[in-house]
């Protein structure tokens, strides 16, 4: 909640990306995911970003998150996929938000409240949301009873990423599905199985149309391949000034726990971001920062609101702008490397930053 | 229920945060309590939290940087209440600070004209806690600075522009040892400045725990964050130890119950297969809402009054837990933590199974997840 963190998003990037992902997937739709406000980016102007980029679709998690874009003006087909117990989908008729149904209940509750579309979610094997396949022959009866009045627009499914097998055993049951589907007079213009995972890497899961969420963010969904080898930007750099410098002599504590005690003289700034701005705990002492062109730990243990870098003798003054991470093309950590340091993945390092952040769009 | 409140919630209990207040205030009269609501009250909702805390008496509030207490300054909340913060930005509107008379910590000379210009500019009075550096060398002035530091403050105390609140401090909580010498310190600073004539209203080095433990630090005031919020930040002593009640829970509802065959994968890399056939449950909270990936196999939630392990990898959104044979439906509570009434882990437990502190585990809860306040004043 420090109003000194400030998020950069730069909408060129997203915009790159998106082209990047389409000409990569083409001829499948694209949906930008935007949920968990656009893995931290900002929901609203993300979403306007990714439409003016030309994205067919956009997906977020509920419909909380859906309304929110509506709200805004967002008026591209949204679709929400998690929805609670006894939702009754009225707003999602209202606002002509597009509900994924993964029961029979869903469907009914949707289909009373007029929705104009549904796509149905079902599971393939991650066990999570979606119809399981025991499920599937009533759901598709009454999805195909109703289809005259409420569509079946699209059916979708989400994958473990556990291996190419199992990706394609996936694949195969969401094939199964659809057949299943066709023989009861369905077939939904959008069959959508692949995350950013999946859709780069593994052409069979592409089907009709693509949901990219950490890609199209310019991020690389995979560990041992970094944004540029995917020939994406990563649109956020997260900054912030310099609050406090002052000289250290050796052997002293720094921060709580004094986890750090500098063996020579040197220089320590102190940087309001913590992790109440959503810099995980885990990566103190481990992950780096860049002032300009230079990196320097963070020492210490991170803190609620501030983090310590050791600077050493370098002449380093209040206001200089610290960026946490940000393009690597530009010399910057990435968060890919915050990820590495904290022990955690790429999607949690953006996604976990506070929504109060100051966040900034930049053409 | 909302359709927001009906997926996730963390329910803020305002009675036990006022009843921890209240019995604070009562072990450690006549020392002042200075409530920290920094970060949002960790969360909780800076703007609830802060009148209630008035009602159970306290006087003082911490914000750590400028602009919230400036907002709640514009707003009337806490109304004359003191609203103090000590990690300034270069950015900071200092002379909002000195007209809505906020409390502002100062470590250097550079920040100490800059205030007193804002001041005399205003023809108003800043009001300052200078910030003695004991050890945690984060904000806070060096000993071998302070002499000087202090001289300067009285004589722009003298001209008018200044009021000195306070002198402050903050300790590394590394060991008994270390904080001993950091009291030290802070003595010796207090000394020196009252060699200067810089003598002020509150002396305040101890927060939560140490404040509690070690009267000898406590001073003038104290500054208590977490303890109010019923979270102990000392290892191995509980809320209940301290005759406080956690104030934060976090509970969603399941939204799909599955029941999966042995062997089948579950969540992302298949990190968990179904040893027997068994039901599983969705539960709409992720990463994303501050539920951290490293809670998989390491906590228990409580689903119909019995501990469930989250099984799979924790997503951004969701998580899933292991029923077994037992039933489940869909709009079932799941408990994650709480203050531990219905055999759900605490905050402190919560902390340590995901490798971290409460107050993380706090601060992180999503913008996503609705706060329900409950237990208002009448």
């Amino acid at each position: 909640m420090t109003h000194d963190v400030t998020i950069t998003v730069d909408t060129a990037a997203l915009r790159h990306n998106v082209e990047v992902l389409r000409a990569a997937v083409a001829p499948a739709a694209v949906m930008a995911v935007v949920k968990a406000n656009a893995y931290g980016h900002g929901a609203v102007e993300c979403a306007r970003a990714f439409v003016e980029a030309g994205v067919d679709w956009l997906g977020v998690a509920d419909l909380t998150e859906a309304v929110a874009l509506r709200r805004a003006g967002v008026e591209a087909p949204v679709l929400a996929w998690l929805h609670a117990p006894g939702e009754d989908f009225v707003e999602a008729a209202a606002l002509g938000i597009t509900p994924a149904v993964s029961s029979v209940d869903q469907l009914e509750a949707a289909v009373a409240a007029g929705v104009r579309a549904v796509h149905l979610a079902i599971d393939t094997g991650l066990s999570r949301n979606g119809a399981v396949e025991s499920e599937w022959p009533e759901l598709f009866d009454r999805a195909a009873g109703h289809a005259a009045v409420v569509p079946v627009e699209g059916l979708m499914t989400h994958v473990s990423n556990a291996s190419s097998e199992e990706d394609g055993l996936q694949t195969a049951r969401f094939a199964r599905a659809a057949a299943m589907l066709d023989e009861r007079g369905v077939r939904p213009p959008l069959l959508h199985v692949a995350a950013s995972a999946a859709a780069l890497d593994y052409v069979g899961s592409r089907a009709t149309m693509v949901r990219f969420g950490l890609a199209s963010y310019g991020l690389s969904p995979y560990p041992d391949r970094t944004s540029a080898e995917l020939g994406l930007r990563p649109a956020m750099t997260v900054t912030a000034p310099v609050t406090t410098v002052k000289r250290i002599p050796a052997g002293e504590g720094v921060s709580y726990g004094y986890l750090f005690r500098p063996e020579r003289d040197t220089s320590i700034a102190i940087v309001p971001a913590g992790y109440a701005d959503g810099i995980d705990r885990a990566a103190s002492e481990r992950a780096s920062v860049t002032i300009g062109q230079r990196t320097y730990r963070v020492r210490g243990r991170i803190a609620m609101n501030a983090l310590v870098i050791d600077v050493g003798d370098d002449p380093v003054e209040i206001g200089d702008e610290v960026v946490l991470f940000g393009d690597p093309a530009l010399g910057r950590q990435s968060a890919a490397d915050w990820a590495d340091a904290m022990g955690g993945i790429t999607y949690e390092v953006v996604a976990c930053l506070a929504a109060g952040l100051t966040r900034r769009y930049t053409a | 229920m909302s359709a927001a409140t009906s997926l996730r919630r963390a329910t803020v209990d305002l009675a036990a945060y006022r009843a921890n207040l209240e019995s604070l205030i009562a072990r450690l009269d006549p020392v002042e309590i200075l409530a920290i609501v920094k970060a949002d009250a960790y969360s909780h909702g800076a703007d609830v939290l802060v009148p209630e805390a008035v009602a159970a008496g306290i006087r003082w509030f911490g914000t750590v940087e400028l602009e919230p207490a400036l907002r709640m300054r514009r707003l009337g909340i806490g109304g004359d209440a003191s609203f103090f913060a000590w990690q300034l930005s270069p950015s900071d509107d200092l002379e909002a600070a000195v007209d809505l008379q906020v409390d502002l910590g100062v470590s250097t000379l550079d920040q100490l004209e800059s205030v007193a210009a804002v001041a005399r500019a205003r023809g108003g009075v800043a009001l300052l806690h200078l910030t003695i550096d004991t050890g945690l060398h984060r904000e806070g002035c060096l000993p071998s600075d302070w002499p000087a530091f202090v001289a300067r403050a009285v004589e722009l105390r003298d001209e008018g522009v200044v009021r000195l609140r306070g002198i402050f401090s903050h300790v590394s909580e590394t060991s008994e040892a270390d904080d001993q010498a950091a009291a030290r310190v802070f003595e010796k600073a207090v000394a020196d400045a009252e060699a200067f004539g810089a003598t002020v209203e509150k002396r305040h080095m101890s927060s939560s725990s140490a404040a509690l433990e070690h009267p000898e630090r406590r001073f003038d005031m104290v500054r208590m964050g977490s303890n109010g919020l019923g979270i102990p930040v000392t290892e191995g002593v509980t809320a209940a130890d301290r005759g406080l009640r956690p104030v934060l829970t976090l509970s969603a509802s399941v939204v799909k119950v599955k029941r999966v065959a042995a062997g089948t994968g579950v969540s992302y890399d298949y990190t968990f297969r179904a040893p027997s056939d068994t039901t599983l449950a969705l539960v709409p909270l992720g990463y994303a809402d501050g539920v951290s990936r490293r809670a998989q196999g390491a906590v228990h939630v409580v689903v119909n009054g019995a501990p469930r392990p989250i099984v799979g990898r924790v997503a951004m959104d969701q998580f899933l837990v292991d029923m077994g044979d037992d039933p489940v439906a869909v709009g079932d509570e799941v408990v994650l933590f709480g203050p531990g009434d219905r055999g759900e882990m605490t905050i402190g437990e919560w902390a340590d199974a995901t490798d971290t502190i409460p107050e993380e585990v706090a601060c992180r809860v999503g913008a996503r997840v609705p706060r329900v306040y409950v237990g208002g004043r009448p």
